[in-house]
C-alpha cells in the first residue's frame, strides 16, 4: 500500500504543476473471487436445463449429486479516479491501472476535463485531514487465501445439503464470493490514508417443485470473516422454499397489519430510507424529510443509526472513499429525525462536517475506482426490539406475513416512499399462527407512514451488507393475490 | 501475452488463449446549455482462458506485471483443475483456421485526435439549436460519447491478431411541454467513424438537433394511437431493434444448443416470406461499429441467419459450435479483458429489398408508421412488446397525423410471415450509449434495417 500511496504522492504533485487548485486521487486494488456451482437437477427429470454465463447443459439423468454447473471467475482489479479542481470546476477521470505513467495520463485528462467543465457554485473544497476514530483493517487472511477448489468443495457440499433436505428441491446454486480490498487516498489538503479489508459472502438459490407448483427461495450470509458453517445457509434455503408449497389464495383483498421478515422490511428499508437521508437528496427536494430535522417522523418506538464504526460491520473502515473518518451518527431517536448523511461536497455545501458517508462503490457497473463519490450508508440500523419472528407473527389475530426476498422494491418511489412489491414468498396468518403459503401477492402502502404505525419490532436483527435490520410489524399495508 | 500463453502451457493447460486491452470510453453530456458531465474510463487489462480436460477456467488481471499477470494464468488453471472434477459437461472448442493479423483503423479526425473543448462544443451547439427552435422546449440533454483504443487476442494454436475498435456517437433528446402535455423525442447519429462525419450536411449538430426538437413539438399534437390490428411501416431504427432484440437473440446458439429458442432444430424451415433477410456481420458497407475479430480470435464473418425467409445458421462461438457440429462465426465477444466471452451479436440487420419507401408508403393504404423505439420486452419465446418513440397515422397512403403511445406487440415469428415489403434505404445505426446486455456483460452492437412493411401488427395491446 505504502507505494500506492506513492503513486497518489506523484499524481496528486503532477496535478498542481499542471495548474489545479485542488486534487484527490482514489487508489483502489481488489482481488476477487466468487464460485458459483449449479447443483444439477435432484429430481428425475428430463430436458434441458439453462446453463449461466453461456454454458449449456443438457441432462437426462436423474439424481445426479456431484456434479452440476460450476461457474468460477477470480481476478485483481485495481484503478485510480482522480478529481482535479480548477476554479470550482472538476474533472473526473479514471484509469484500471496503478502505473505510474497511466496514472500520470489520467491526471492530465481529469485536468483538460476540470477546464471544460462551468464552475460548481456549491463547491468549496476537498476534505482535510482528520483523526480517525473507527476499527480499520477488518482482514481475514483465511479470507483473502481461499483457494477455488475449497470454496468449489464448500458450495457442492451445501448444494447437497439443500437437496438432500427435502426430495421436492429440485434445483440449488450456491455462490461464495471473497474479496480483499485495499484502498487509499491521497489529497492536496493533506489526506493520505488508507485502510484494507476482507469481505465474504455466500448465497443460495433453491426451487421445490410439487406437481406443477414450482417454488424459489433462497438464503444468504455477509460477513467480513470467513465462515466454515455454509450448511445452515443451505438447509435453511431448502426449508423456506419447501415450506412455500401449497399455496392459495387470499379470499379476499387484504388491508391491514403485515409482519414483514427482516429479509423482506430490509429491501424497502435500503432502498428508500438510505435515499430519504441522503443529505443531497434533502437539498435538492428529492426527500420527503426535507425539512423534518428535529420532528417526528416515525413512531417512538424507532430508533436509527449508522455507524461506520461498528465492530466488524461490513460498511465498517478507518474512512470513507474520499479520506473522511467513519463515524457513528444517530438518525432517528424515539421517533425523532436527527441527522442526514453528508459526504464532503453536501455537507460543505452547509458550511457542516461530512458524516464519512461518500462511497464509490456500486454493486452493478464499473469497478470503484471509475465512480465519483456518493453518499451512502455505512451501517445503517435499525434498533431492535423484542421478540423473534414467531412472537411477532402470534400478536396478529390475522394478518399476512411477508418473508424472502421481494420483487420490484427498486420500483418504489423513493422520494414520496410508495411502493407496490411482489411477495413470492408470503403467508396468510390466522390466529396468531402461519396458517397457509399465499400464491405470488403484491403487498402496497407508504414506506413512510408505515415507519409511523410501527406496531412491533423484533430481536432477530441481520445484517445485509450496509443495513443491519430486523423483522416489524406494520399497519396499513395493502396485499393481494 | 505470449509469456502468459507459454506459462499456461507450462503449467498444464491443453489450449490457453489471453485478451488483451487498451481501451477508453469517454462520454460528455450537456443539459440545457451547460456541461453536466464528463466521465471517462480508461480500460487496460488481460484475461487469460484456459482449457484443461473438459473444463475450462478465467482470470484476469490489470497489474500486468509478470507476477500478476502469471498469477492470473495459474488462477485460471486452478479453476479449470476445479471444474473438470465437478463438471457435467465437456467444454470442447471447434477447429478454426489460425490467423496472424493486424487491422488498423484509419479515419480522419479520430476522436483520439480531436480536443475536449470540440467536442463538447458539439453538444452546445445540439443544445443552442434545440432551444432557440422554440419556448416549449423545456429541456434538452445532449451527449457525446467514444470508445476506441486496441485490442490483441493471442491463443497456444498460433493464432495473434489485434484490431482498433472505433466507436462515436452524437445523440440529442429534447423535451417539449405545453400545458400539462409533455413530450419527448430524439435522434442521433453515430459508427465507427471519424469527427467528420458531423460535417456532413445530414449529420451536422444543428441538424440532428433540428429534427429532435422538431419531432418533439409536433408530438404536442399527436393522437393516442388506435388499438387494434394495423398494417404497419417500421422505420430502420425500430427494424433493427426487431432483429436485434427479438429475433437474433433467438439465433445465439448458446441459447439454441440448451433447447431454450424457438430456432432449436429448424435450420432449412421457411419461417418468413421471401423478403426477409436478416444478417448478423463484423462490419458491415453501410455502417454500424465494426468488429473485426470476436475474443475467440475468429474473423468474424458474415452470416445470414434468415435467407430470403428461410432460417440458414446460428450464431456461434467456438463451444457451440463444437457443440452443434457447426462452423464458428466469430461471434464470441466479451465486454472486456475481465469477463469471459459469449455467443453476441455484431451488427445484425434486415437486409434491403427494392421497395422505395414512398411506394411502401402509399401502398400501405391505411395503417401505421412506427418509429425508433423507447423500450420494451422481449422473451425467450420470440414474444415482444416494443413502444415506438413517434408515429403516424396513415390514411390513403398518405401521413395523416402524429400518434403517441404507439406499442406494438406480437411474436417475431408470426411478424416474419407477415413482411410484406423491403425497401431500398438500408441504414445501419450505432453509438457507445448502452449496449446491449446479457448475462452480467454489455456489448456494443449495431442494428438496422431498411423501413419494412408488414400487415396485421398489433397495436396499443399492452394497455
Amino acid at each position: 500500500m505504502e507505494e500506492l500511496l506513492e503513486v497518489g504522492n506523484k499524481a496528486a504533485e503532477h496535478a498542481q504543476k499542471l495548474g489545479a487548485d485542488e486534487a484527490e486521487i482514489f487508489l483502489y486494488m481488489k482481488n476477487h473471487t466468487s464460485v458459483k456451482f449449479v447443483g444439477g437437477i435432484f429430481a428425475s427429470r428430463g430436458g434441458a436445463v439453462k446453463g449461466i454465463k453461456g454454458l449449456f447443459m443438457r441432462i437426462a439423468e436423474p439424481w445426479i449429486k456431484k456434479k452440476g454447473l460450476p461457474i468460477i471467475t477470480s481476478g485483481i482489479k485495481a484503478g485510480v479516479g482522480i478529481r482535479a479542481v480548477i476554479k470550482n470546476a472538476i474533472g473526473f477521470s479514471s484509469v484500471s491501472s496503478i502505473e505510474k505513467k497511466r496514472v500520470l495520463e489520467a491526471v492530465e485528462e481529469a485536468i483538460k476535463i476540470a477546464k471544460i467543465r462551468p464552475p460548481d457554485p456549491n463547491w468549496v473544497s476537498l476534505p482535510d485531514p482528520k483523526k480517525t476514530v473507527g476499527q480499520g483493517g477488518i482482514f481475514d487472511k483465511k479470507v483473502s487465501d481461499l483457494d477455488v477448489e475449497e470454496m468449489l468443495d464448500l458450495c457442492v457440499d451445501c448444494c447437497i445439503v439443500a437437496g438432500d433436505f427435502d426430495k421436492r428441491i429440485t434445483q440449488a446454486m450456491t455462490m461464495i464470493s471473497a474479496a480483499s480490498v485495499s484502498f487509499g487516498i491521497v489529497n492536496t489538503q493533506g489526506i493520505e490514508v488508507y485502510d484494507r479489508g476482507t469481505f465474504f459472502a455466500t448465497n443460495v438459490g433453491t426451487k421445490a417443485k410439487s406437481g406443477d407448483e414450482e417454488v424459489s427461495s433462497g438464503e444468504f450470509l455477509t460477513s467480513r470473516t470467513f465462515t466454515k458453517d455454509l450448511q445452515s445457509i443451505g438447509i435453511s434455503a431448502s426449508q423456506r422454499a419447501v415450506e412455500c408449497l401449497g399455496r392459495k389464495s387470499l379470499p379476499e383483498k387484504y388491508v391491514g397489519p403485515v409482519v414483514f421478515e427482516n429479509v423482506s422490511w430490509n429491501e424497502l428499508f435500503s432502498i428508500i430510507f438510505t435515499s430519504g437521508i441522503s443529505a443531497l437528496n434533502v437539498q435538492e427536494n428529492r426527500s420527503t424529510l426535507k425539512g423534518k430535522l428535529g420532528k417526528q417522523v416515525a413512531k417512538e418506538n424507532i430508533s436509527v443509526v449508522d455507524d461506520g464504526t461498528l465492530a466488524d460491520g461490513f460498511g465498517t473502515a478507518l474512512i470513507d472513499d474520499e479520506g473522511v473518518p467513519k463515524q457513528k451518527t444517530p438518525i432517528v431517536e424515539k421517533g425523532v429525525l436527527y441527522n442526514f448523511l453528508y459526504d464532503n461536497y453536501a455537507a460543505k455545501r452547509e458550511k457542516r462536517e461530512s458524516t464519512g458517508n461518500a462511497s464509490r462503490q456500486t454493486f452493478f457497473g464499473p469497478a470503484a475506482y471509475a465512480n465519483q463519490p456518493t453518499i451512502k450508508p455505512s451501517n445503517l440500523m435499525l434498533m431492535p426490539g423484542k421478540g423473534n419472528l414467531e412472537e411477532l407473527v402470534s400478536e396478529l389475530k390475522d394478518g399476512v406475513l411477508v418473508k424472502g426476498s421481494l420483487i420490484g422494491a427498486h420500483t418504489s418511489n423513493v422520494v414520496t416512499g410508495d411502493f407496490s412489491v411482489t411477495a413470492d414468498n408470503a403467508f396468510k396468518i390466522e390466529h396468531g399462527q402461519v396458517a397457509y403459503p399465499l400464491k405470488p401477492c403484491t403487498a402496497a402502502g407508504n414506506f413512510y407512514e408505515a415507519l409511523n404505525s410501527i406496531v412491533t419490532i423484533g430481536n432477530d436483527l441481520k445484517s445485509f451488507e450496509n443495513i443491519l435490520c430486523p423483522s416489524v410489524v406494520t399497519e396499513k399495508i395493502v396485499v393481494s393475490t | 501475452m505470449d509469456k502468459a500463453i507459454q506459462q499456461a502451457l507450462k503449467v498444464g493447460a491443453d489450449f490457453a488463449e489471453a485478451k488483451g486491452e487498451d481501451t477508453i470510453a469517454r462520454n460528455i453530456q450537456a443539459v440545457n446549455n451547460e456541461i453536466r458531465t464528463v466521465s471517462e474510463i480508461h480500460n487496460i487489462g488481460i484475461g487469460a482462458r484456459i482449457f484443461y480436460k473438459k473444463g475450462n477456467g478465467f482470470s484476469f488481471s490489470n497489474i500486468l506485471d509478470e507476477e500478476n499477470v502469471f498469477h492470473a494464468v495459474e488462477t485460471a488453471m486452478k479453476i479449470a483443475r476445479a471444474s473438470t472434477k465437478k463438471s457435467l459437461i465437456k467444454f470442447k472448442l471447434a477447429p478454426v483456421k489460425t490467423v496472424e493479423e493486424k487491422k488498423t483503423t484509419d479515419v480522419s479526425k479520430h476522436p483520439e485526435d480531436v480536443s475536449l473543448v470540440e467536442k463538447k462544443d458539439l453538444c452546445l451547439r445540439q443544445c443552442k439549436t434545440a432551444m432557440e427552435t422554440s419556448k416549449r422546449i423545456a429541456n434538452v440533454t445532449s451527449i457525446f460519447g467514444e470508445y476506441h483504443g486496441t485490442i490483441y487476442y493471442a491463443n497456444s494454436e498460433g493464432t495473434k491478431v489485434s484490431y482498433e475498435p472505433l466507436l462515436i456517437g452524437l445523440r440529442i433528446t429534447c423535451v417539449a411541454k405545453k400545458g400539462k402535455t409533455i413530450m419527448d423525442a430524439r435522434d442521433g447519429h453515430g459508427g465507427s467513424l471519424g469527427l467528420t462525419t458531423f460535417e456532413e450536411k445530414a449529420h451536422t449538430p444543428e441538424k440532428i438537433a433540428e429534427n429532435a426538437a422538431k419531432w418533439s413539438l409536433e408530438k404536442l399534437k399527436a393522437k393516442p394511437a388506435p388499438a387494434g390490428k394495423f398494417n404497419a411501416l417500421i422505420d430502420p431504427k425500430l427494424a433493427g431493434v426487431l432483429a436485434h432484440e427479438s429475433f437474433g437473440h433467438l439465433s445465439e446458439a448458446d441459447f439454441v444448443a440448451i433447447g431454450g429458442s424457438p430456432l432449436t432444430g429448424k435450420i432449412g424451415q421457411k419461417l418468413g416470406t421471401d423478403i426477409v433477410t436478416i444478417i448478423d456481420e463484423g462490419s458491415p458497407e453501410k455502417g454500424g461499429y465494426n468488429i473485426y475479430f470476436d475474443d475467440e480470435g475468429v474473423p468474424c464473418n458474415r452470416v445470414e441467419i434468415l435467407k430470403k425467409g428461410i432460417l440458414n445458421y446460428y450464431l456461434h462461438s467456438r463451444i457451440t459450435a463444437k457443440a452443434l457440429k457447426m462452423e464458428p462465426t466469430g461471434n464470441a465477444r466479451s465486454q472486456d479483458y475481465s469477463f469471459e466471452p459469449i455467443v453476441r451479436m455484431r451488427n445484425t440487420y434486415f437486409d434491403a429489398g427494392n421497395w422505395k419507401p414512398e411506394e411502401a408508403l402509399s401502398d400501405l393504404k391505411q395503417g401505421i408508421y412506427a418509429i425508433d423505439t423507447s423500450g420494451g420486452q422481449v422473451e425467450a419465446t420470440g414474444t415482444f412488446l416494443f413502444k415506438a418513440i413517434r408515429g403516424y397515422w396513415v390514411e390513403n397512403g398518405e401521413l395523416k397525423y402524429p400518434l403517441r403511445d404507439v406499442a406494438l406487440t406480437g411474436n417475431i415469428l408470426d411478424l416474419l410471415k407477415n413482411v410484406e415489403a423491403a425497401c431500398n434505404d438500408l441504414t445501419l445505426f450505432s453509438t457507445p450509449f448502452g449496449g446491449c446486455g446479457k448475462m452480467g456483460q454489455r456489448a456494443l452492437v449495431g442494428l438496422g434495417g431498411p423501413h419494412i412493411r408488414v400487415k396485421e401488427v398489433l397495436f396499443g395491446g399492452a394497455r
